[in-house]
């Protein structure tokens, strides 16, 4: 009895063993297209160089105000609903639900703020073509934040800490034009967003001793991370979409998720494209900052066609693990139900009349495991913001 | 007004490029010179273009300048369309593009960006003719 307990510790000892390789694993031998395709996924933080259609980009005045706004109850008149409400900072900037709830619940997943400054297009249907213009949706969604243009021009110009601040970030006391004051707030919140960038993962790590061939620092990343690195950049053919350091191409694919909402359906990018047309917030109005005109080339010449129903926006992949539920409506639980979708995804589903981007991998039980694992690496190692302090009151 | 005036600098930079070539489009076989730049031929027509940054970067935007020459005798340039699509996959852009005339069969083109790596294929329709023209972008 004793002599077969201490085989089974021996057992127990070696299999443990047999699995730490992890912790200290080899290189895969990946060729030289693999490295270029791997290399393409950094280096991290990506180099940005401000937003020239908000002159408050980067202006601390106008990150202390849109701080204060992002937590200000009072941007919806119901006093229950702010900007943190969905897009929680110990929650990844998000809600962890699958769809999100303002004063109700709405058909579309919350995504993160981490890293929002590099993207072209915002929200899942790509609506808002600026950052700041994206950022004052909610307040005039009934189903959100349930408030107004007008409402929220009279708190920044009525509350004497607003309006100081608001005079502070933009040289000038709010206007007379409730317009322009909301895209002031949109400004400033977008200075207070642009800051959320997160910090580097494992991944990046290996992404960088890969550059350099630093083996010893190459053998820290998990053994099964790089397998399903490797699936990522090949067989899966994910960086077709989720391509460069952001891991998003910034546009919009329909990837076989159902798009039927109670009622109807989730027209995505091409109610996306109609709502951008309509917004006078959008680039090709006033209050673009940028007088080159080149920032609102995209606004001009985006195509609206059939195809984009359905179509939503490719979601950068970074922290991807700390954002539970996935995909545009929040249908899919875990990393793994989703590596599920892309292996058994129904081609019927998804009219293609070429080489079709999204087809069933049909992956393996270990290919997925190592798929995930390999996602799970896209996570911040430690948090890269500053922490928050309290603000002296404006003068 | 002023967006005017920077778009006004932009055509003019494109204009300096075309100016390369010497002189313009005549309408003859010799009095046509094409600035430096990617050359594509048809049986009629030859063009040269060149994109601004000149490497492709999937998912960057891009203008494009292109300068036309006919290979004998007039040729009416008609309608012009420049456009780019993955032919493997079947789709093309997500944006079309905006194409301004300099004159002289010179044009100035913007609204370009490559969403995925692969191979694209430029279509460059001018009047009658339509080149084509395949990159690989990674």
């Amino acid at each position: 009895m004793r002599r077969s307990l201490a085989a089974l510790l021996l057992a127990a000892a070696a299999a443990a063993l047999t699995q730490a390789p992890d912790a200290q694993a080899q290189p895969l031998d990946f060729s030289e297209a693999e490295v270029r395709a791997i290399l393409r996924h950094g280096p991290w933080p990506a180099p940005w160089a401000g937003d020239p259609t908000n002159r408050a980009s980067g202006s601390a005045p106008a990150i202390a105000l849109g701080e204060l706004l992002f937590f200000d109850p009072r941007l919806s008149p119901s006093r229950k609903v702010l900007c943190a409400t969905c897009h929680v900072p110990y929650h990844a900037w998000q809600d962890g639900r699958a769809r999100a709830v303002g004063l109700v619940e709405v058909d579309r997943n919350t995504p993160s703020l981490l890293d929002v400054r590099y993207q072209r297009w915002f929200g899942w249907d790509g609506a808002g073509d600026s950052l700041w213009a994206q950022s004052v949706r909610p307040i005039s969604d009934a189903r959100e934040m349930g408030g107004s243009r007008a409402e929220a021009a009279a708190l920044v110009r009525g509350d004497a800490e607003l309006a100081c601040r608001y005079e502070k970030a933009f040289g000038a006391p709010p206007p007379a034009s409730d317009e322009a004051v909301l895209a002031g707030i949109g400004k400033a919140l977008a200075a207070f967003l642009e800051t959320l960038v997160s910090g580097r993962s494992p991944f990046d790590e290996f992404r960088d001793a890969l550059a350099v061939n630093d083996v010893a620092a190459m053998k820290k990343y998990p053994a099964a991370a790089q397998r399903g690195l490797r699936i990522f950049i090949g067989r899966g053919n994910c960086n077709a979409c989720h391509f460069g350091p952001n891991f998003t191409n910034g546009e919009f694919h329909d990837t076989g998720v159902p798009f039927f909402v109670k009622g109807g359906v989730d027209a995505g990018r091409y109610g996306g494209i109609q709502k951008l047309e309509r917004n006078p917030l959008n680039l090709l109005g006033a209050y673009n900052d940028d007088r080159s005109g080149a920032s609102a080339v995209k606004t001009r010449q985006v195509a609206l066609e059939h195809r984009n129903f359905g179509e939503f926006k490719v979601p950068t992949l970074r922290n991807v693990a700390l954002s539970a539920p996935y995909m545009h409506n929040g249908s899919l639980a875990t990393l793994a139900d989703v590596v599920r979708h892309y292996s058994e995804v129904s081609p019927d589903r998804l009219h293609s009349d070429g080489i079709p981007l999204v087809k069933a991998l049909h992956l393996s039980a270990a290919e997925s495991a190592d798929l995930v694992a390999f996602l799970e690496t896209l996570s911040e190692s430690a948090s890269a913001l500053a922490p928050r302090r309290p603000y002296a009151p404006c003068r | 007004m002023e967006e005017r005036r920077d778009s006004v600098r932009r055509l003019l930079g494109a204009v300096a490029w075309s100016l390369v070539g010497g002189s313009l489009l005549a309408g003859g076989a010799h009095a046509c010179e094409l600035p430096p730049g990617v050359r594509v031929e048809s049986e009629r027509l030859a063009v040269s273009f060149r994109t601004t940054p000149e490497k492709i970067a999937v998912g960057e935007p891009f203008t494009l300048d292109l300068a036309a020459c006919p290979k004998g005798g007039a040729l009416d340039l008609g309608r012009v369309r420049l456009d780019a699509h993955m032919p493997e996959h079947r789709h093309g852009m997500n944006y079309r593009t905006r194409v301004v005339r300099l004159g002289g069969g010179r044009f100035h083109s913007e609204g370009w960006l490559f969403h995925m790596p692969g191979r694209w294929e430029f279509v460059f329709e001018l009047g009658p003719e339509r080149l084509t023209h395949s990159v690989r972008i990674e």
